[in-house]
């Protein structure tokens, strides 16, 4: 690969014109909806709010602080968090088609929704997360056991796991009217709702996972040169899977169970990136984690203005953002291998 | 992949090169036989057991007698009527999905590419359950709402993945993207719905042979000869083309004529399967796989993906309906369970022979 000064200037300009689009949504996520708030507003509710000021009786400043502010914020570490798995799950399995719900781990979670639905009566939101993140768990360490061995088998595996799983979901849902409502409405995956209680106990996984995606960059570098290449320089090509194998349950389990099964965040994104940086995994790892909040949080707020006096869900509006986006690139003159 | 005996260890001497390939192609050959034969026996063991089972149980020379037009009128009618027609469609369509997932897979050359996967299945169902829920429409007519979706998907893939030729990346990932694209409506649409209407709906989309009509079977019949005629004339290609790009190209392949007419047929087999019977899931991603490692000669396996896909759907549809997990299930539901455990199995051992 040749570092040109143009390559360098190239790359630092899409990071800095990612941070300036993720101001630019965070703010709009925060301002934009059923009910427009001056920016001016939004500033000062957010100001107020973070100084510990008690919150006036304005409606506005209410809408801000208990509504759009959690929802901003599960927006973007679950975005990040998708786009992330992505990135490790395609340079681990060397598919380019992967992405985390091809590790089985949706398949996992809502399996594990609909049974928690039905055998143990849980009925919210708030009681199935940790539900779905043992089951996405689950999944993935069934994956990971049988199809650790190389890259091809591991999507094979995931995909059957997957084939495995659906139809007991499907079976259970027939039968179980509740389950079947509770699953409905958590699959067409949304920001909205009481999600925000449940990052505040699950941030440390995504912070975890985050890390150690950020630690394996690099060789993910490698393991794109083939495992015999990657071993032959030094690397220990079984830790690398299974260390990328902790951190994607962790980022995707985790934001798999807050808002749904939100697929092509985890494909696109990755694909974009390469698209903008190159095929350096350390620069893709960098550019997703921008990318992802910004196109969910963007796929939010679209969701939220486009009818008038309802909402899309972020998961029906981040399919019919990201399916072009992963469209456009795989026509581009370009197109980079995984 | 699969792991094929090297030249080297099974032969010592060079000069016995010429035997140790004939050797080697003859080991190929009788390892199909074996697999051709063995789902063979398994599909007619299945396929009398489809027969005879029921709310009246028929014994099994009765009730092959009566299949080929012999016996009384009370059972010519049940095993003519109502049980033959369903057992061939089990066989027919499990045949065209598990063949058109072995094409799909060595001409790609992606083990993921199905279906399934790629987005007609999922165009397919989306068709369908718009033209319930939306359109409020019933019987033929979502049959045909099926097949438009499905079709629509798949030359809107073909169209936008051209380029210069159909690299198959190219087409792999804008499938996907069709996928997730109609899987997220229509996962909107059952959301919206009232709760009855999306229960049904849900279940048109995982596929079922239940309702398929003894005097449609010949259009299914003949559809799937003349499509399986043209995979016969294609089927050379497979092998190099699963060599990559450049070989196939340097052993006399025109790459791009063979595709295209693979994927057409592909296409075709899949949109024909799916407006009789549903998107059967997991049957074109399941039986080749299975098939590959059944063979495990690194070949695309397009004959042994057939049968294996023609037993996966009959074995699921005699499952499902006779109530194996407490309720009748549409054959849709059931072949993921029937394939997968064993396909998991096979994956699971290969991967110790190969440590080995």
């Amino acid at each position: 690969m040749t570092r040109t000064p143009d390559r360098a200037r190239r790359r630092t300009l899409v990071l800095l014109g990612l941070v300036a689009a993720l101001g630019g949504t965070i703010l709009a996520s925060l301002a934009l909806g059923v009910r427009d708030i001056d920016p001016a507003v939004v500033w000062d509710a957010l100001t107020g709010w973070a100084t510990g000021m008690p919150l006036p009786d304005d409606q506005d400043h209410r809408v801000v602080v208990e509504q759009r502010l959690p929802r901003t914020v599960v927006g973007i570490t679950a975005g990040a968090a998708l786009a992330l798995a992505g990135t490790l799950v395609q340079g681990v399995t060397r598919n380019p088609i992967a992405d985390p719900g091809l590790l089985g781990l949706n398949a996992g979670a809502s399996l594990a929704i609909v049974l928690s639905s039905v055998v143990l009566g849980v009925s919210s939101p708030l009681g199935f997360i940790w539900f779905a993140f043992a089951g996405a768990a689950g999944a993935a360490l069934l994956v990971f056991s049988i199809g650790a061995g190389r890259p091809v088998r591991l999507a094979l595996v995931g995909a059957t796991v997957t084939a495995l799983l659906t139809p007991l979901i499907t079976i259970t849902l027939i039968q179980s009217s509740t389950a079947f409502n509770l699953y409905r409405t958590w699959a067409v995956g949304s920001l909205a709702g009481v999600r925000s209680a449940a990052l505040a106990d699950l941030w440390p996984f995504l912070v975890v996972g985050a890390v150690l995606a950020a630690a394996m960059a690099h060789r993910m570098n490698m393991l794109a040169l083939g495992d015999d290449v990657a071993t032959a320089l030094g690397q220990r090509v079984g830790t690398t899977r299974v260390v990328s194998g902790v951190a994607i349950v962790m980022l995707s389990g985790t934001a798999t169970a807050l808002v749904g099964p939100i697929a092509l965040i985890g494909l696109a994104v990755p694909h974009a990136a390469r698209r903008l940086v190159g095929t350096d995994y350390r620069w893709i790892t960098a550019v997703a984690f921008l990318l992802g909040p910004v196109v969910l949080l963007v796929a939010d707020v679209t969701g939220r203005v486009v009818l008038p006096h309802s909402e899309l869900e972020a998961g029906v509006v981040a399919a019919a953002i990201g399916a072009p986006v992963l469209i456009a690139v795989a026509r581009s003159r370009s197109l980079a291998g995984v | 992949m699969a792991s094929s005996p090297s030249i080297t260890t099974t032969v010592p001497r060079a000069a016995g090169l010429r035997d140790a390939i004939g050797h080697l192609r003859t080991a190929r050959r009788r390892r199909l036989g074996m697999v051709l034969a063995t789902c063979a026996v398994a599909l007619a063991a299945l396929g009398t057991l489809g027969l005879m089972l029921g709310d009246s149980t028929i014994a099994p020379g009765t009730a092959l007698l009566a299949a080929f037009g012999a016996g009384d009128a009370g059972d010519l009618f049940i095993i003519q009527k109502l049980r033959l027609p369903r057992v061939v469609a089990a066989v027919l369509v499990g045949a065209m999905f598990g063949l058109a997932g072995a094409l799909f897979q060595s001409t790609l050359r992606n083990p993921l590419a199905s279906p399934d996967i790629l987005g007609i299945a999922a165009g397919a169902s989306l068709g369908a359950v718009t033209g319930l829920l939306t359109f409020g429409l019933a019987g033929i007519a979502v049959a045909v709402s099926a097949f438009g979706g499905g079709l629509a998907v798949a030359l809107a893939i073909w169209f936008l993945a051209w380029r210069r030729g159909l690299h198959s990346i190219r087409f792999v990932l804008v499938g996907v993207g069709f996928a997730y694209l109609c899987q997220a409506f229509m996962t909107w649409l059952l959301a919206r719905a009232e709760e009855r209407e999306a229960a049904s709906a849900l279940l048109w989309t995982v596929g079922s042979v239940a309702d398929v009509r003894g005097e449609d079977l010949g259009v299914l019949a003949v559809g799937a000869l003349v499509l399986t005629i043209g995979v016969a004339v294609v089927a050379r290609t497979q092998g190099p083309l699963a060599l990559g790009d450049d070989n196939a190209r340097a052993l006399g392949v025109h790459v791009d004529a063979a595709r295209v007419t693979t994927l057409l047929l592909a296409v075709g087999l899949v949109a024909l399967a799916t407006s009789f019977a549903g998107p059967v899931a997991f049957v074109a991603l399941v039986a080749p796989a299975i098939a590959r490692r059944l063979l495990s000669d690194g070949s695309p396996a397009l004959t042994a993906s057939t049968a294996v896909g023609a037993l996966l759907v009959l074995a699921a549809d005699l499952i499902g309906n006779h109530q194996v997990f407490g309720v009748a299930a549409p054959v849709g539901i059931v072949t993921g369970l029937v394939g997968a455990p064993y396909l998991l199995w096979l994956l699971a051992t290969n991967e110790r022979k190969e440590r080995r």
